[in-house]
């Protein structure tokens, strides 16, 4: 992957890129094993998901505070943070939902819990692609 | 967006599918290597194959779309770092085919027990717990990894 209109320091963005990648790819495990119907390996997979997270938002406000908080207007930037921030939301929900269905073994906990992981598939989708094409 | 910013944003879109499709099959693959009935093995590494589509079009389209950024990026053709980036691209496929290999295996002895009463035997056991076997997955997610550096870094 080619990142080139950044010319902070190494490692916070490589943490932010690394933990976005890692949390995209467990949210995929819980959307996959839900819909499957295996609940737990759903659960445990959301799991995974809260270090990544952990790791995308810290590096991202490390990212910022290198030099990004100038251009802060930027819609890639405030959408990215948005999503960042609102997505956890989305995210606890998925991982309680998740948490419900393993315990009950409902089969209602885990169609949300699919649907909340599709969701948050969808809104990581769109915030890299924000902030890769540098919209707006 | 210009056509540097809409390649860009397909490649690090492919990016995203090869990383987190590969921490995909990883995460369900530790899942799949601690169930206890082979029929849950099995069926947690079947799962693992659905995700396999997800890898292939990451692998392919961080190759094209590199390759397509290289030449739109104006880099020279002797940069080191994505000559680097390129054979490590070839390391970490070739792997990761030797690790999937590794995992069909399983899945299949699994199947196997699955059918013939569902109970575990030394042979799956052994399979699953190949340090030979998961070495060959974890050295394709460390080429992974430091693809991503240096993509990131650009030394």
């Amino acid at each position: 992957m080619i990142v080139a209109t950044y010319n902070g320091p190494f490692w916070p963005l490589f943490l932010h890129v690394l933990g976005a990648m890692v949390l995209f790819g467990a949210v995929l495990a819980a959307l996959a094993a839900s819909v499957a119907g295996f609940r737990s390996a759903a659960f445990r997979s959301l799991l995974v998901a809260v270090p990544a997270w952990v790791l995308m938002r810290g590096g991202a406000a490390w990212v910022y505070s290198n030099g990004y908080s100038a251009v802060k207007n930027q819609t890639w930037l405030s959408l990215g943070m948005a999503i960042a921030d609102g997505g956890l939301i989305v995210l606890l929900l998925a991982i309680g939902t998740a948490y419900w269905s393993q315990r009950t073994s409902s089969t209602l906990a885990t169609r949300i819990a699919a649907g909340l992981s599709g969701v948050y598939l969808l809104l990581l989708a769109v915030a890299w692609l924000a902030m890769a094409g540098k919209w707006g | 967006m210009d056509t540097y910013h809409w390649l860009l944003t397909l490649h690090i879109t492919a990016a995203f599918f090869f990383v987190g499709g590969s921490v995909s099959a990883g995460v369900l693959n530790a899942i799949a290597v601690r169930a206890e009935r082979p029929s849950e093995t099995a069926a947690l590494l079947r799962l693992v194959r659905r995700v396999l589509p997800v890898i292939f079009i990451g692998v392919a389209g961080t190759l094209v779309f590199g390759i397509w950024l290289w030449n739109c990026a104006g880099y020279s053709i002797g940069t080191a770092w994505i000559w680097i980036s390129l054979a490590l691209w070839v390391v970490a496929s070739a792997l990761g085919g030797v690790g999937g290999r590794h995992q069909e295996h399983a899945r299949e002895l699994a199947e196997r027990l699955a059918a013939e009463g569902d109970v575990s035997n030394d042979e799956l056991k052994t399979i699953l717990a190949d340090r030979k076997g998961n070495a060959v997955s974890w050295a394709a997610g460390v080429a992974t990894l430091a693809i991503l550096a240096l993509m990131i870094g650009k030394p």
